[in-house]
């Protein structure tokens, strides 16, 4: 009989999140253990335990989803459990802390699209707006955006806070290649001015982008909102959007709303529990694998 | 349709061990329920809780694991989980705090088989000394080789008052007949290898404990068992994968064997595979502690 199919899924909060554990099932994982309040100095001894119990063909069919919800945590956790491996004795990690990584991964696809169908242009170049972009869901979309070439600016209440988040994308998820600044709301009409991207992603309820705004954002291209609960984001733009155009832009912005991005990131999300149901080699996936993912998604694939 | 495999797994810990919970997959179980911060006390309403749900068919389908790290916190979680059972309603209970009752049966038996194979002698009237046996393998393995008729002496690196109070409270606790003493210099250990025939080694991994100069001042050693897996392997001379090699530097004990840590962890796997998958296909409830991992140790080597 073929060993079941077992994911040991870790989160440093007290809860897991019932929504990763509904993916992992569907994605075909069998047996799925929780271990809460983990803390970062007990992954290598958990990790340790897990791939030493079962043999080379068990070892295959055992993996470790990391969830949470600090996106620091969630890639240092990630590390840790790829360096805890002891080859042959290795099997593969997920991190998607607050269901951030794909999250972000499926706005950033889906927007670049839109660019593609309308403007036949991708993200290179382009200067784009993470509002309320200092939670997990906008640093990551930031961090994506700027790794395809994107000018990007992480927009907060506090300009301080929102320059260190900046600062803390390049250093820690960036890996050298990112440029992205940070800047404050009060900025947000003069920046608006040449945004061509603007991505919402404050908390639920709260509307970054009103109706005057988006009036006065001349090259706006394209505008995703990942809040799905009224008011929305974005003024005008409903969460059924799924490349409308948004009454009131003069630009004639193409809208993403947030059950048109929660599709593309489910099935990312799928995709790449499945993928370590599946592979033959052990894989570590984070945003980066999560972006890729979501971009095969959007185009089809 | 027959009714699920169920195990609750009963952790004092923070978290059960995702090596025990591999095993008890690959043993059979189909759903696998993890409790962890167990206190004593509530291990005698979660028990009564487990048994009165499931009707006398499903009781025979359902199995608790006891885990931690303590030894005593784990047998008395054995006997209270015992003491709750209320027939015809009652569960097959497993304890194996640390993996550390499989590892001390699996240690035991192979030495055995040694002496038997190597000397023709029995457990019974050896002298045995349990180097790092103040720890929960030490511990068993030392209770193990008592119960079988040796001599057993169990040494702690620092502390006498350690070592005697545990093996007071052993002997109580299990009807052994343990001495205690304690090893600090290399000068303690070559006194009492010079009369064992026996030598366990169950220290902490990567700690060389007994040394070539030392293994010279042994007169009449027989067999001698290491755990430690991780470099510097815990007796010199001792390979992983040894199993009745010559103990090469125990120059002045002729014909003395060694048994490493792979092989004690190869029977160590079969042991517990074979007690978890017999939670379930016991006709009447079975509560397995290190002595019971004995017996089955015994035939599985």
């Amino acid at each position: 009989m073929e060993k079941p199919y077992i994911l040991h899924m870790f989160t440093p909060e007290k809860n897991l999140s019932p929504f990763d554990a509904n993916m992992a099932l569907d994605a075909g994982w069998l047996s799925l253990v929780p271990y809460t309040n983990l803390e970062p100095g007990e992954i290598t001894a958990m990790v340790q335990d897990a791939i030493f119990s079962r043999s080379l063909s068990g070892v295959k069919r055992t993996a470790i989803f990391i969830g949470g919800r600090d996106v620091g945590t969630a890639m240092a956790m990630l590390r840790t459990a790829q360096k805890s491996m002891v080859p042959p004795f290795e099997i593969s990690a997920f991190a998607d802390p607050s269901g951030a990584f794909t999250t972000a991964a499926a706005m950033v696809a889906m927007a670049e699209g839109e660019l593609h169908k309308h403007h036949r242009a991708g993200l290179e170049g382009k200067s784009v707006l993470a509002l309320g972009g200092t939670g997990p869901v906008g640093q990551i979309a930031a961090v994506l955006a700027a790794r395809a070439g994107a000018k990007v600016k992480i927009i907060g209440r506090q300009l301080e806070k929102a320059q260190k988040v900046a600062e803390l994308c390049n250093a820690e998820f960036g890996e050298g290649q990112t440029a992205i600044e940070g800047d404050a709301d009060a900025n947000k009409g003069e920046l608006l001015k040449t945004a061509d991207v603007v991505f919402a992603t404050a908390a639920a309820g709260i509307q970054v982008l009103s109706a005057e705004l988006l009036a006065a954002s001349p090259q706006l291209k394209v505008a995703a909102d990942v809040n799905a609960v009224p008011p929305s984001g974005i003024a005008g733009l409903g969460p059924h959007h799924k490349g409308t155009p948004i009454e009131g832009s003069p630009s004639g912005a193409i809208g993403i709303g947030a059950l048109a991005i929660g599709n593309v990131k489910y099935q990312a999300q799928h995709r790449l529990l499945l993928r370590m149901r599946t592979t033959d080699k052990p894989v570590y996936l984070a945003f980066n694998e999560a972006f890729d993912i979501a971009r095969e998604v959007v185009r089809g694939g | 349709m027959e009714k699920r495999a169920v195990l609750h797994m009963f952790d004092p810990m923070p978290h059960v061990s995702p090596f025990d919970i591999n095993m008890a997959v690959d043993a059979g179980f189909e759903v696998i329920v993890p409790y962890s911060n167990v206190k004593t006390e509530e291990v005698h309403g979660l028990v009564q809780d487990a048994i009165f749900s499931r009707g006398p068919a499903g009781v025979k389908r359902t199995g608790i694991f006891i885990g931690g790290r303590d030894l005593a916190v784990a047998l008395t979680m054995l006997e209270t989980a015992k003491a709750a059972m209320v027939p015809p309603f009652q569960v097959s209970v497993l304890a194996d705090p640390s993996g550390g009752f499989t590892t001390a049966a699996a240690l035991v038996a192979l030495v055995e088989k040694q002496l038997k194979l190597k000397h023709g002698a029995e457990l019974a009237g050896q002298r045995a000394v349990v180097f790092g046996g103040t720890g929960p393998v030490g511990i068993a393995t030392g209770v193990i080789a008592s119960l079988a008729g040796a001599d057993v002496t169990l040494v702690d690196p620092f502390s006498v008052e350690t070592a005697l109070a545990k093996a007071d409270e052993y002997n109580h606790r299990c009807g052994a007949h343990l001495h205690g003493t304690f090893a600090s210099s290399e000068a303690d250990k070559a006194r009492l290898l010079s009369n064992a025939d026996v030598v366990f080694c169950t220290a902490k991994a990567g700690i060389e404990v007994l040394n070539a100069s030392v293994l010279a001042d042994a007169r009449r050693l027989k067999v001698a068992g290491d755990v430690n897996a991780v470099p510097p392997l815990g007796i010199e001379g001792i390979k992983l994968k040894h199993n009745g090699e010559p103990l090469v530097y125990a120059i002045n004990s002729p014909g003395a064997v060694g048994v490493g840590a792979l092989a004690v962890g190869n029977v160590k796997y079969q042991l517990q595979n074979h007690l978890l998958a017999l939670l379930l296909q016991s006709e009447s409830p079975v509560f397995f502690d290190f002595r019971a991992a004995f017996e089955r140790a015994r035939e599985i080597v």
